[in-house]
């Protein structure tokens, strides 16, 4: 299965920039998930590659051909890429059972009735719906017609997988099983594919890669732990998952790829990893996940402790969520037991706090 | 290890026949061929002295000149304009409250009326037209009750009010869907919040719910006033034997009764109709904005309202929406049906010591009738069904494809229903005349008759198909695409097959509407390829009321049971 890349693909719709110049790269066999808030332009990258939008400039490139030549003025129809795409209104035909639907990519290619029965019978095995195959697609669950897309959009022996928010017309629990589903069935095939969500925990939890996308260009592309735990700014950071951003200043040498880091208006110093260009000095930003800061009482004893004063709390099954003023600055905090009392003592572990570009 | 099957089918697609946008402009070459083609030699003859088939015509402005200078012209026009600014006044004022009445009030009875109130959209024209007459005219059963039996004065259908009326019975479904769309499209939670800010449920009606309208009812008034100026049959079968002409029944007159036709003269009054038509449908347009906007229906899931109460006032209400209803419809068609089996219907005698059958003899025997009912039929069936397959099409080419002139292809599609029947008849005429082949066979055969009704018509199978279309999601073409189909598979194996329902739909009403219509028939028909509505009118000339009774009859059976076919074979298509 061959790769795809995109180089330079930018597109506007009328004054308002949707791409700027994006580069994306995925491997063979690589599942990767573009993620970020509506509007940040993932969907019209997908388009793009399915050939549903045309980019104003750059190239797309699947394998040895060329989908898109901003340059040469060359595009390539959208029926000719050879694709399977998951749409997330599923899209599956109402007038046609969900055999004919299945069957319909390979009718175009002209293939015989017999290989296409044989096909299309692999097909419902595959996605497990083999007695479903004369039922009409109103007559199945959410679930089900999601996965009579998925046998549509593979049955051609597409080049590429794109996945357009599959999820999201699941309710909660069909939504974890119908994840883990496709991710193995994925690796089991060795689709090369590209997923688009804005649902952090489902591209976190899927992805060989996650590119995270905002206003139009692509803030960071990473394994779901870098995303995750190194987050490169901000926005990424504040993005993926619940984050604290705190402004800080630089006060010790750099060690091991960590630096002494005081946070402003707190007494806080804490040992931050640092990014290699991190400069020796000065202002920085750092970010730190509520669920690394640690909640305990007592008194304060180290550079990296501080007595907060508890400002809310929430209670959410597994954990509560707690809001605490540590001097001048407000950190959510993240803790599996209740504190009792208007104080709690807040410890910041080495390493917890990562420096991020604003 | 999944093992997806080493026999992977080779990715040789299918190859197109035609190039896709080869495809889509052939559909659009023939739409603006078929539309705006039979305009040209009308344009063309309205400055020419003499008509083309004569020799020696030259350019000329004495075609607009003797019109201008024929009194009987200018009363033509103030009669119109009169006729018109009634008729509108009334359909939107009585359609714009029955909407209101029956969406947004508990008042008894609404789902009945709503169907009974847009009914006369199916009911063959001239069978309404008839059945008025007997009821109404000035012989017709219940005037004479009035006048003689109770002494009372007698209404006078034969006047521009009396036809006024009748228009606007004939035009409500118009003023009344047009309204009923915007209640539907619009949130009641403006309403509910007038209700909680203390307002009464009149109150609300009258300040917040007639108020919303506004755009509906101007948008409908437009509509119909452009309807009203070119009503032909009202006036023929009405006004004539009072002597009252409007513009459409001059002109028609002006060609049939005059012992030289004299086409740059009728020309001339066509243009200068068709003029007046365009720029109102332009202004309707630029008010509106897009069409888009008022075609498209969606409805809300939420927009499903309380009924305001209306109190006692209700009773009162229905009984004279019911009362509309049974004057304007269902009393009519009974006369009529009456009148189809009878010697004569007066008050003076009961009906049933008149009882004939001589009428329903007539018409299936004699061959003319024979000849006009068959062809009727003839051209209904094959006419809907090839008009709705050619609009399907270029309604997928509107706004289905990127074809890089579809979007003049709606206001194509709109624009025959805009062009009065009469004139788009003589346009077709020309055509004919001027274009040998395969002008000659058309003339000659009832095929060319079926393409002006045809033609004219498009405009319903358009309005019924891109709605339906509209609302079928864009992923399901993509999906197919991504599958690898083309622009004409995927309008031939998706699209199309999805709106099925939206397909019999307007095939069925296609079918009735190519059965009853006439006006751009009635320069085209000939001996031999006699069609229904032009023999009726023909039958009503020579003092036959009861075999155009017999015929409207018969159409309305047609109807009927092609409503009743319909319906089931929708029903059928929703439920697959």
């Amino acid at each position: 299965m061959p790769d795809i890349r995109l180089q330079n693909v930018s597109k506007a719709f009328g004054g308002a920039t949707v791409l700027d110049n994006i580069d994306i790269d995925v491997g063979d066999k690589e599942f990767v998930t573009l993620l970020g808030p509506s509007g940040c332009g993932k969907t019209t990258t997908l388009m793009a590659i399915a050939g549903f939008q045309h980019p104003d400039s750059g190239r797309i490139i699947c394998g040895d051909r060329t989908f898109f030549d901003g340059g040469g003025r060359r595009t390539l129809p959208a029926e000719q890429r050879n694709l399977g795409i998951v749409f997330q209104s599923y899209a599956i035909w109402p007038h046609m059972t969900v055999a004919a639907n299945i069957g319909f990519p390979l009718k175009l290619r002209r293939t015989k009735k017999p290989d296409v029965d044989r096909r299309v019978g692999e097909m419902l095995d595959l996605v497990e719906l083999a007695d479903l195959g004369a039922h009409y697609p109103h007559q199945l669950s959410g679930g089900q017609q999601q996965r009579v897309a998925l046998a549509r959009a593979l049955v051609g022996s597409p080049s590429v997988l794109l996945l357009d928010e599959p999820f999201s017309n699941l309710d909660a629990k069909l939504r974890e099983r119908s994840r883990k589903w496709l991710r193995a069935l994925q690796q089991e095939i060795g689709m090369t594919t590209i997923f688009v969500t804005h649902d952090q925990d489902e591209a976190l939890g899927m992805s060989d890669r996650v590119m995270v996308m905002n206003r139009g260009a692509i803030e960071q592309s990473g394994t779901p732990e870098d995303i995750y735990r190194r987050p490169a700014n901000r926005a990424v950071a504040e993005f993926v998952g619940r984050c604290n951003v705190l402004d800080g200043r630089i006060v010790g040498p750099a060690r091991c790829g960590s630096v002494l880091v005081e946070i402003s208006e707190t007494s806080l110093v804490v040992r931050a990893q640092c990014p290699p260009e991190t400069a020796d000095a000065g202002d920085v930003v750092i970010a730190l996940r509520p669920e690394l800061i640690q909640l305990s009482l007592g008194e304060a004893s180290h550079a990296n402790q501080c007595l907060a004063d508890l400002r809310s709390s929430a209670f959410l099954g597994d954990h509560y969520e707690y809001e605490l003023s540590l001097g001048g600055v407000l950190a959510q905090v993240q803790h599996s037991l209740p504190i009792p009392g208007e104080t709690a003592l807040v410890t910041v572990p080495d390493l917890a706090a990562i420096i991020v570009k604003p | 290890m999944v093992t997806l099957s080493a026999t992977v089918p080779s990715a040789v697609r299918r190859r197109a026949l035609l190039p896709t946008s080869v495809t889509q402009g052939v559909v659009w070459a023939l739409t603006v061929v078929l539309v705006l083609g039979p305009l040209v030699p009308l344009v063309y003859t309205s400055f020419r002295s003499q008509a083309f088939y004569l020799p020696g015509g030259t350019w000329s402005l004495q075609p607009y000149r003797s019109l201008f200078d024929d009194p009987a012209f200018w009363q033509a026009v103030e009669n119109t304009l009169i006729f018109a600014a009634i008729t509108t006044v009334l359909a939107v004022g009585l359609g714009a409250l029955f909407a209101i009445l029956i969406n947004r009030t508990n008042m008894p009875g609404g789902s009945w009326l709503r169907w009974l109130l847009i009914a006369p959209i199916v009911i063959p024209p001239l069978g309404l037209i008839v059945g008025w007459t007997s009821i109404y005219g000035t012989a017709g059963y219940l005037t004479q009750f009035v006048h003689r039996n109770l002494g009372l004065p007698a209404w006078n259908l034969s006047s521009l009010l009396g036809m006024a009326v009748l228009g606007c019975v004939v035009t409500i479904p118009i003023t009344f869907l047009t309204c009923q769309v915007a209640l539907q499209g619009s949130d009641s939670a403006l309403e509910n919040a007038a209700l909680s800010s203390g307002a009464s449920p009149a109150t609300v009606l009258r300040r917040i719910t007639a108020p919303l309208l506004r755009p509906a009812i101007l948008n409908s008034s437009i509509l119909v006033f452009a309807l009203a100026l070119e009503t032909l049959g009202i006036p023929l079968f009405i006004g004539t034997p009072a002597n009252i002409n409007l513009y459409a029944s001059y002109l028609y007159n002006g060609w049939s009764n005059s012992a030289t036709p004299d086409p740059p003269f009728v020309s001339a009054g066509a243009i200068l109709l068709l003029v007046v038509v365009t720029i109102l449908l332009i202004v309707r347009t630029k008010l509106l904005g897009s069409e888009d906007r008022f075609i498209v229906t969606s409805s809300r899931g939420s927009s499903e309202a309380a009924p305001l109460n209306i109190g006692r006032w209700r009773y009162f209400w229905s009984a004279v929406t019911a009362g509309f209803v049974l004057l304007g419809s269902i009393i009519p068609l009974f006369g009529l049906s009456i009148m189809s089996s009878v010697k004569e219907l007066t008050i003076l005698v009961a009906p049933w010591h008149l009882w004939t059958s001589s009428n329903w003899h007539d018409i299936l025997n004699n061959p003319s009738f024979r000849n006009a009912i068959v062809n009727s039929l003839i051209i209904a069936t094959i006419g809907s069904v090839l008009t709705v397959t050619f609009v399907a099409f270029a309604t997928l080419v509107a706004h289905r494809s990127r074809f890089g002139l579809r979007r003049t292809l709606p206001a194509l599609l709109v624009y025959p229903r805009a062009i009065p029947g009469i004139i788009l008849g003589v346009g077709f005429f020309w055509s004919y005349l001027l274009v040998n082949v395969p002008g000659a066979f058309l003339r000659n055969s009832i095929w060319g008759e079926l393409l002006a009704l045809s033609i004219r018509n498009i405009t319903i199978a358009y309005v019924v198909l891109y709605p339906a279309l509209a609302k079928v999601s864009t992923e399901f073409d993509q999906a197919a695409m991504a599958s690898g189909a083309g622009w004409w598979t995927i309008g031939r194996r998706i699209t199309l097959p999805i709106v099925r329902p939206a397909l019999l739909t307007a095939v069925a009403l296609m079918f009735i509407t190519l059965l009853s219509d006439y006006d751009p028939l009635v320069f085209l028909q000939k001996p031999g390829t006699e069609v229904m509505g032009v023999t009726m009118l023909q039958a009503w000339e020579k003092g036959e009321p009861g075999q155009v009774a017999a015929m409207a009859v018969l159409q309305l059976v047609i109807v009927g049971l092609v409503i009743v076919g319909a319906t089931r074979l929708i029903r059928r298509a929703r439920r697959a």
